[in-house]
């Protein structure tokens, strides 16, 4: 099966709220990131952290990232 | 005399220490007061507890015509105020003046007036994350005056800010204390000295100096004379001389002016008048009242 | 109540701007989403990923739309407590570490009004995100799978999943009145996966107790649960709640003095 094949098996009508959700939460992450400047740890490891990890990255910035002072 | 805060023995113990050992003091209406003492001595303990935020150990302070909860007389500004970053000042400025009391009408108009008496009337919109350490200690008196206190408590409402930011508070202070009674810490002597009634020394959590300004001058040294001299040479030839108690500090004597009249030093001078520069009376600086108080034994 | 309703509109207004109001419905929904298909999918991701011995078969229990609200409740049963608890865990710790507490503390405020506000906005966003977060499911499940239980059950369901969610957020919040934030997490997280596990071990002898909320609450999908234990569940769970509210109260008061001056 090749790889257009595979992308065309998905159903995407189902998976895109998924990707929605993933889009609006980095998305929400890097401008509350980009808008104070104290965070737990070096604030560009919080970039790749919420990029990179699926949903847990941004959510992880919330809860244990932001450096209330 | 109709006393504002009437405080009695008041303590705070913490295990093995008193951070405030029994203090007494009573604040007339519409004065100022000044809390000194080096760092540590128990200023902001003392401020904490007449605020509501702290329970004293022992002692007594009574708010003569306060209603049924004292915090509705009291602004306070801690030292180093901190905001909810997320809010502008405007907003923050409605929920303090809300949460004191104020009603809905006027709760806009007090706002906005308070914020332009501290100069951030055109940075209502702004969020507070935002403010620098000025600003921040003008929205800190804004917050502490908005509802109109009897009573301000004050905790250092100078020392964050520059020179020319002090002498902006300190004239707003002046304005404020022609209808408020204030109380208020500082280690700048300074400031202390243009706006006090009444001085409080602490020292180590006890109260040891208290009185009007005008009588603990009187009683650390008074008023008396300082005599200037091109050199310190100068200066101390003629303070070995006196045969009265002179102190010789670097180019000045000062002579207290309880041992001798003006006509005797001037008499004096005319004899010894080699490197004179310049004769004066001087008022004892709080400076030196505080550093004979706090070394006192 | 004026001071309630300032309160409230503080709370409010910093749920939406540290972005709370987004990322905490969205975690739920996103769960919400993700178990049902996963489920449906399970069988092409299998052999997608591959390696698999030749000729092996796969038998898969069937998954029923019951199964897989079950399965999503054991998802919010752990991370979505995580969550929430994550979430709340520094409503008043916060204020007072931070010091931005101090200032109100020294206004005539009732304490009750300082807690509840927070509660009121914790709790309603909690509930707010679980419901959303079965929505979710819901509009999966009713495409993907046969059985799926019906309208008015789900309803029931989630009624009896609401209070059990109150509780656990009730229980970070006065934690939060009680302890630092850390302590906070710590106590809440530990009592909320301890009281979980006690129900697993010996939870057949104790048929009145929070932690039961979720089993009572998914036997509706099903058929229905013990009404009478069902009942004296919700007695037991709603009447910690309020204890719990109380002392947050007074807790809340009490801890003032902490705050940072």
């Amino acid at each position: 099966m090749s790889f257009t094949e595979q992308l065309s098996e998905i159903p995407w009508g189902l998976v895109w709220p998924l990707i929605a959700i993933q889009l609006i939460l980095m998305t929400a992450a890097l401008i509350d990131l980009n808008r104070k400047r104290s965070t737990n740890g070096p604030a560009i490891l919080w970039v790749f952290i919420i990029i990179f990890i699926n949903t847990i990255g941004p959510v992880l910035y919330f809860t244990v990232g932001r450096r209330h002072s | 005399m109709n006393p504002v805060l009437e405080v009695s023995g008041l303590t705070k113990q913490y295990d093995g220490f008193r951070a405030v050992d029994g203090l007494t003091f009573a604040l007339e209406e519409h004065t100022a007061t000044a809390l000194i003492g080096p760092n540590g001595s128990g200023k902001t303990t003392t401020l904490s507890m007449l605020a509501g935020l702290l329970r004293q150990s022992s002692g007594t302070i009574r708010f003569n015509g306060a209603g049924n909860d004292p915090r509705s007389t009291i602004g306070f500004l801690p030292q180093y105020p901190n905001f909810f970053p997320w809010m502008t000042a405007m907003e923050y400025m409605e929920l303090a003046a809300g949460l004191s009391g104020l009603g809905s009408r006027e709760v806009r108009t007090a706002c906005e007036k308070t914020l332009g008496f501290v100069g951030l009337g055109s940075a209502g919109k702004k969020r507070l994350g935002g403010f620098s350490g000025g600003m921040k200690q003008r929205l800190g008196l804004a917050q502490a005056i908005v509802h109109r206190p009897a009573l301000l408590l004050l905790d250092e409402p100078v020392s964050a800010l520059d020179p020319a930011g002090r002498r902006e508070v300190m004239e707003m202070l002046k304005e404020l204390g022609e209808s408020t009674t204030i109380l208020y810490s500082t280690h700048i002597l300074n400031d202390a000295e243009e706006m006090t009634d009444q001085l409080l020394f602490l020292r180590n959590g006890q109260m040891i100096e208290q009185g009007p300004l005008h009588e603990v001058r009187k009683k650390y040294g008074g008023s008396g004379y300082r005599v200037l001299f091109a050199d310190r040479k100068a200066a101390e030839r003629f303070a070995g001389a006196a045969p009265w108690d002179a102190n010789a500090d670097g180019q000045a004597v000062t002579i207290s002016g309880e041992s001798v009249s003006m006509e005797e030093l001037l008499r004096f001078a005319a004899e010894h008048s080699q490197g004179i520069t310049d004769i004066g009376r001087a008022s004892i600086r709080l400076e030196d009242i505080f550093m004979k108080v706090v070394e006192k034994p | 109540m004026r001071q309630f309703s300032l309160f409230l509109g503080k709370e409010w207004r910093e749920q939406a701007r540290s972005f709370k109001l987004v990322w905490v419905p969205l975690v739920f929904i996103f769960f919400g989403a993700l178990e049902p298909l996963t489920y449906h999918f399970l069988p092409q991701i299998l052999e997608s990923v591959g390696n698999l011995p030749e000729g092996a078969a796969f038998t898969l229990p069937e998954m029923s739309g019951a199964d897989v609200y079950a399965s999503l409740t054991g998802q919010y049963q752990t991370v979505g407590l995580l969550v929430l608890v994550l979430a709340f865990m520094g409503s008043l710790s916060g204020e007072r570490k931070s010091g931005t507490g101090t200032l109100l503390y020294v206004r005539p405020i009732s304490y009750a009004a300082y807690y509840l506000s927070k509660w009121t906005a914790a709790v309603g966003l909690a509930v707010l995100s679980v419901w959303l977060g079965y929505g979710m499911a819901a509009t999966y499940i009713v495409q993907l799978y046969d059985p799926v239980p019906g309208f008015p059950d789900v309803v029931l369901f989630l009624l009896v999943m609401s209070v059990w969610i109150a509780f656990a957020v009730t229980l970070t919040m006065t934690a939060s009145a009680a302890l630092p934030t850390g302590g906070a997490a710590g106590a809440a997280l530990g009592i909320l996966f301890i009281g979980l596990m006690i129900d697993g071990i010996v939870g057949a002898y104790w048929t009145w107790s929070p932690w039961k909320l979720q089993a009572y609450g998914l036997a509706f999908l099903t058929g229905s649960p013990d009404s009478g234990d069902l009942a004296g569940s919700l007695g037991v769970t709603a009447g910690l709640t309020i204890l719990l509210v109380l002392s947050g109260i007074l807790l809340a008061r009490k801890n003032a003095s902490k705050a940072k001056v």
